[in-house]
């Protein structure tokens, strides 16, 4: 369980995180909402560890993760895929995850050994691939593939380390609609033994993957419930959707 | 990411090769330059391995370089040890001193981390300039050849001497190879091309990096070995910062990335320094002209370039697709 205690995160002035509690359970798909600036981006740096809090605690299957670095946070099951994409551009998309599956095993840490050779590493390298529909293009550049694509590589990075927490911002951020589908399917198609948050601006594919919906604002969060309560919320309706009370 | 590809191959036999034969069938002089070209060449594949690979542009190599002569020429000419612990303390003492400078500079990069590098190199540089107990600027002599008469080597022989520097080089090249082609260095790269990912990904990147620093330390600590063996005598000169800015042109000049480029850029250089100092005291500029050259032909570097062109010329082309017609054709026959 993903337990996040009276978080807070503050640049100079500028409080981006308030007194933010949610608890995520194992398994569970938390969808994240909220307008520009609302701090859902920010909210996933301080859950991986790239920023630290500025107060509040995050605790992760029961260890205090709060202190922990990026590094650290990773090397325990957590996984980000980013809003913008963040691949290794002068790469393939086998080398990629070729990367991604060796940080992942330990294999990082062999000096003699061809990375390539590893069974474990060829098997989730052909694993991540199908998964994310990228089997055929694997000994394809990243940056001579389409940008839906590249979406598809971002999440099979987070995915090939085998994370037991997905945290995915805007997936779909760019693509039309075949590759939302798709991005639909893959969602629908991943183990439930992994926990999911996902920042998503595409309210269809959020209402109908989320178990439960988290919306902030202005760092807050202002509600939390069931896709069909959030649906039903005039709160979330005139701060999300802009409607009139 | 780095692939020991046939092209590669074939320019590490030639180059190795090349070596081979101009010492075998050259003067005593020929043999010098041999040894010359295979210890610049054996620190350029050290620095090619950090900065080519891990993007770390180090210029204290000349000083892991040194560190090495000067460990083993302590150990075997003031405390009397026998040449191999000699030679394994000196190698060590490299290993440590890069590994601590990638582990101090491993949170730093571009003009910073060259910055702090040139800094522990002339750190290293003074320390030895200013040691009276170590010779200060006279340096240190009265070092002993390996004794390899036990496998038939007659080290004091000019083209013994050499050959064995070749058979070295030819032996950094593969433990470098191996070590890139291996999970650490896959990784290595990784971090070189996109260092937040990785540690977003779990690995822990100041530590792969001291530890491929002091990696590249171990081949600099081999270049060190035998130039202390091939002249005997050892000076601070070795450790000094334009040593180490002469590596990295080597590197560039011969194409940066590419491992056997290096060799390549070595045997370059050496051979114009001595084949154009015959002919002008102006050499230097003429060097520069060829890596200004070099680097304006897309920082390829002499082989980058012949690898790039080569590949481009074997590459299969795709048959040519009959051309759809255009969007003003496709109004023209609207039109019409």
């Amino acid at each position: 369980m993903l337990k996040v205690d009276q978080l807070s995160k503050d640049f100079g002035g500028l409080q981006v995180i308030r007194d933010l509690s949610f608890q995520v359970a194992d398994g569970e798909r938390r969808v994240i909402l909220g307008p520009n600036g609302a701090g859902k981006t920010t909210l996933f740096h301080l859950l991986t560890g790239v920023k630290q809090a500025s107060s509040g605690n995050i605790s992760y299957a029961g260890t205090d993760i709060s202190a922990m670095d990026a590094v650290g946070r990773a090397s325990i099951g957590i996984a980000r895929s980013y809003q913008k994409n963040n691949l290794f551009e002068n790469l393939t998309i086998r080398e990629n995850l070729m990367l991604a599956a060796s940080a992942a095993t330990g294999k990082s840490n062999w000096f003699i050994r061809d990375a390539s050779l590893h069974a474990d590493v060829k098997t989730r390298i052909e694993e991540t691939a199908e998964m994310v529909a990228l089997s055929d293009q694997l000994d394809m550049m990243v940056n001579a593939i389409s940008y839906g694509n590249r979406r598809q590589l971002e999440v099979g990075l987070a995915l090939a380390t085998k994370p037991s927490l997905l945290l995915m911002d805007e997936p779909t951020s760019g693509v039309g609609p075949a590759m939302i589908d798709r991005f639909h399917h893959l969602l629908d198609s991943l183990p439930r033994d992994i926990t999911i948050l996902i920042i998503e601006h595409d309210m269809d594919l959020a209402f109908s993957i989320a178990d439960r919906i988290t919306v902030l604002n202005f760092g807050e969060k202002v509600f939390e419930g069931t896709p069909a309560e959030t649906r039903g919320n005039a709160t979330v309706r005139q701060i999300y959707l802009g409607e009139a009370k | 990411m780095f692939y020991q590809t046939h092209l590669r191959s074939i320019a590490l036999i030639l180059a190795l090769g090349f070596l081979a034969i101009y010492a075998s069938f050259g003067s005593y002089f020929a043999r010098e330059i041999v040894v010359e070209i295979t210890i610049l060449a054996i620190l350029a594949i050290s620095l090619d391995f950090c900065a080519g690979f891990g993007g770390m542009v180090s210029l204290c190599h000349g000083a892991i370089m040194g560190i090495a002569a000067y460990v083993f020429t302590i150990m075997g000419v003031k405390l009397g040890w026998p040449s191999l612990p000699s030679a394994t303390l000196g190698l060590l003492a490299a290993v440590l001193f890069s590994g601590m400078v990638g582990w101090v500079t491993a949170r730093t990069s571009g003009i910073f981390f060259i910055m702090a590098t040139l800094a522990f190199g002339q750190m290293a540089y003074t320390f030895f300039f200013k040691s009276r107990w170590l010779g200060g600027d006279d340096g240190m002599g009265g070092i002993s050849r390996f004794d390899l008469s036990w496998l038939g080597l007659d080290l004091n022989d000019a083209l013994v001497f050499a050959l064995l520097g070749v058979g070295v080089l030819f032996l950094v090249y593969v433990v470098a190879s191996i070590l890139l082609r291996s999970g650490f260095g896959r990784v290595l790269c990784g971090i070189h091309s996109n260092e937040n990912r990785m540690q977003a990904m779990g690995v822990n990147t100041a530590k792969h990096k001291a530890l491929a620093m002091a990696c590249s330390g171990f081949m600099a600590g081999m270049a060190g070995i035998i130039a202390a063996q091939h002249t005997l005598y050892i000076s601070p000169e070795l450790l000094i910062w334009t040593v180490s800015g002469e590596v990295l042109l080597v590197v560039i000049l011969g194409g940066i990335g590419t491992l056997v480029g290096p060799v390549i850029g070595a045997i370059i250089l050496i051979m114009m320094k001595h084949e154009l100092s015959n002919y002008t005291d102006y050499w230097h500029m003429i060097v520069g002209v060829v890596l200004i050259l070099a680097v304006l032909a897309g920082g390829r570097g002499v082989y980058g370039q012949i690898e790039v062109w080569l590949e481009a010329f074997f590459k299969p082309q795709a048959p040519k697709e009959p051309k759809e017609p255009t969007e003003s054709k496709e109004k023209e026959q609207d039109l019409a």
